[in-house]
């Protein structure tokens, strides 16, 4: 037989409290500790989580963005930024946080997934260095 | 000046536009012993390129469900959990030009011989599907090796894959470097990979063929004993696509794997670490692809594709003589025959070790020049018959002439066909010498005065046996006349020559 994966896991876990509510939802979580206690699988715990909210992040269309910028961003700025991005994912939510990092110069970096955006001044030095080698 | 030098800085900044856009990049979740595993890149490519944070060069191995596995080309001890991984989009490529030759280059083609950084125009990918059967041509042109036992018994064809397999210190580098000296104004360029070789080993060979003329012609791509094992695996398909462009150039090309029981061994440390699951003495189960995918990118092109040729020499290193062993049985069933050469014999005296019995050409028989064919045809016979009464003279029984004369005769051709390290023959003096022997002439010469027969014949048949030389040359056969000619000149340097006077 194939090993499961934590993949094959948060989806199982997904899939069986979908559309449970009240003591049904407490008592297939309270399953769901002793399966992870009975097969051993503490350990893999914060993967699996991590696998279970991507998977309702896609069910519910939602994208998680991680801004980092050199000063906090304003308010207006936050909200075009939104619109652009929902636009351009094709998402119904953007989760958003944001990060400081002075080291960028100016300007912005997105990180979408594994997808990153970089249009930060420290990014286009780095680029014009490879250039000019 | 140096206004000049800042003022064409400031255009070229001026200019550039950086290009920017959304990336797929990973994040290093662990690395070790030259591997790195990545999760993010969802969309790279299996043997993709991928470059580090601190520009380390690294290609995509196993594409699993979460993670890539990445083999690492540079020091790995530089990265670090969390670096970011990009992907370059190109499949792994080699730089390759005329300027390669006369160099010694790595796994990623930089030169390591301390000379000038090299400079080419092109890449070539070191992955690429071989050629296939209509643009082949059958092998029917030689590859002079320059040594006897192989040129008149074994020969070689330009395509041909040859396995030269031994155990160690049987002289299996040896044949190959003895084989690119003699290429030398045969219109050949050659390529030789060392796979884990110590670098004292290569330097020994690199020095040899500068001092033999022949780097100008020669490429050497190495992946040292101290390198990861990553660049052990990649060198001989740097060294396939070295030779691709110059096959592509419609030259002929002779590579070397020196050699690929290294490459298994490598590639079987990267399966493991990769956690492939082991097969047959630990080897993956695709370690037949990894040399079948080399070895099959040998070809001789037709004219209409470009013409061109590469010939492959694949070493493999034998245990105790074992040629059942998993590694040496799989590149014998893919190579067009094989070289066996033997400890015994070694120690016994007869260098080339070569045991003609076990070794083959299948397909080097209808690039033999006509001649060599001639007087290697009745040698051949010669060998079996006498290998075969060999163990009958053991018993010290009385024998008929017959038998007397059949092992004589073999005696006298495992002597001809001793031949010192670095001293190619050329294919007409390999004729006229062998042509001595098959048909009786140096019967009455005693064996130890064998050798020295063959040098002074040799040297005597160059100025007295011109016209059959010439012929042998030119025509690769010789007419009645010439032989004539050399019958003559082989009586009358017997008539002379002092030893046999005694």
């Amino acid at each position: 037989m194939a090993k499961i994966s934590n993949q094959d896991i948060a989806k199982s876990i997904y899939r069986t409290l979908k559309d449970k509510t009240g003591s049904a939802y407490s008592l297939t979580l309270k399953n769901i500790v002793n399966f992870l206690a009975r097969r051993r699988l503490f350990s893999q715990a914060p993967d699996i989580l991590k696998k279970l909210e991507k998977i309702i992040d896609e069910e519910n269309n939602a994208i998680r963005v991680k801004i980092s910028s050199v000063k906090p961003l304003g308010t207006h700025l936050k909200h075009d930024l939104i619109k652009a991005l929902e636009r351009r994912y094709q998402a119904k939510e953007i989760i958003f946080t944001e990060n400081i990092d002075e080291k960028l110069i100016s300007g912005l970096k997105f990180e979408v997934g594994d997808e990153i955006i970089d249009l930060s001044i420290k990014n286009k030095i780095k680029k014009l260095a490879e250039h000019l080698q | 000046m140096a206004s000049h030098i800042v003022e064409n800085l400031k255009r070229e900044i001026e200019n550039f536009k950086a290009d920017i856009k959304a990336e797929k990049v990973g994040k290093v979740v662990e690395v070790f012993d030259g591997i790195a595993k990545v999760s993010g890149l969802s969309e790279v490519k299996s043997q993709e390129m991928l470059k580090f944070e601190g520009g380390e060069a690294g290609v995509a191995f196993n594409l699993e469900e979460d993670t890539v596995g990445v083999i690492v080309l540079d020091d790995f001890s530089k990265i670090n959990e969390g670096d970011t991984v990009t992907a370059t989009g190109k499949i792994l490529e080699v730089p390759v030009g005329s300027t390669l030759l006369g160099r010694a280059v790595n796994a990623l083609g930089v030169a390591i011989d301390g000379a000038s950084p090299i400079k080419t125009d092109m890449a070539y990918p070191i992955e690429k599907i071989a050629p296939g059967v209509i643009t082949r041509l059958s092998v029917s042109e030689p590859v002079a090796t320059g040594i006897k036992v192989i040129d008149a018994t074994i020969p070689i064809g330009r395509g041909q894959r040859e396995l030269i397999i031994g155990d160690r210190q049987t002289g299996k580098t040896a044949i190959a470097v003895d084989t690119i000296l003699n290429q030398k104004g045969q219109d050949m360029i050659c390529v030789y990979v060392s796979i884990s070789q110590k670098d004292s080993k290569l330097r020994k060979i690199q020095a040899r063929l500068e001092a033999g003329g022949a780097m100008e012609y020669t490429v050497i791509v190495s992946a040292g004993a101290s390198e990861p094992a990553p660049l052990s695996y990649l060198v001989p398909y740097t060294g396939v696509a070295i030779a691709e462009y110059f096959m592509d150039q419609g030259k002929d090309v002779l590579i070397i794997y020196d050699d690929l029981s290294k490459h298994a061994i490598a590639y079987r440390e990267i399966s493991l670490l990769l956690r492939r699951p082991p097969g047959r003495e630990a080897y993956p189960g695709d370690v037949f692809y990894l040399h079948s995918r080399l070895l099959e990118r040998a070809c001789r092109r037709s004219k209409d594709y470009g013409g061109g040729s590469i010939t492959a020499l694949p070493i493999i290193e034998t245990q105790a003589g074992d040629i059942s062993a998993y590694i040496p049985t799989n590149v014998i069933s893919i190579t067009d025959g094989q070289i066996f050469l033997e400890t015994d014999l070694f120690y016994k005296g007869i260098r080339p070790a070569v045991n003609v019995g076990l070794s083959v050409s299948r397909v080097g028989g209808a690039a033999q020049i006509k001649a060599m064919k001639k007087v290697a045809g009745t040698l051949k016979l010669d060998l079996a018959q006498y290998r075969e009464l060999e163990a009958f003279t053991q018993f010290g029984s009385d024998l008929d002439d017959a038998t007397k004369k059949q092992l004589e005769r073999g005696k006298r051709a495992v002597e001809v066909l001793k031949q010192t390290q670095y001293s190619p023959v050329s294919l007409e003096n390999q004729v006229v010498v062998l042509y001595a022997l098959t048909q009786g002439y140096m019967d009455d010469v005693a064996i130890e005065k064998i050798k020295e027969f063959e040098e002074k014949f040799a040297e005597y048949a160059d100025r007295n046996a011109k016209k059959f030389l010439t012929q042998v040359r030119e025509n690769k056969m010789w007419e009645e006349s010439g032989e004539a000619e050399l019958k003559k000149a082989i009586q009358d340097f017997k008539t002379s020559w002092p030893a046999q006077k005694k």
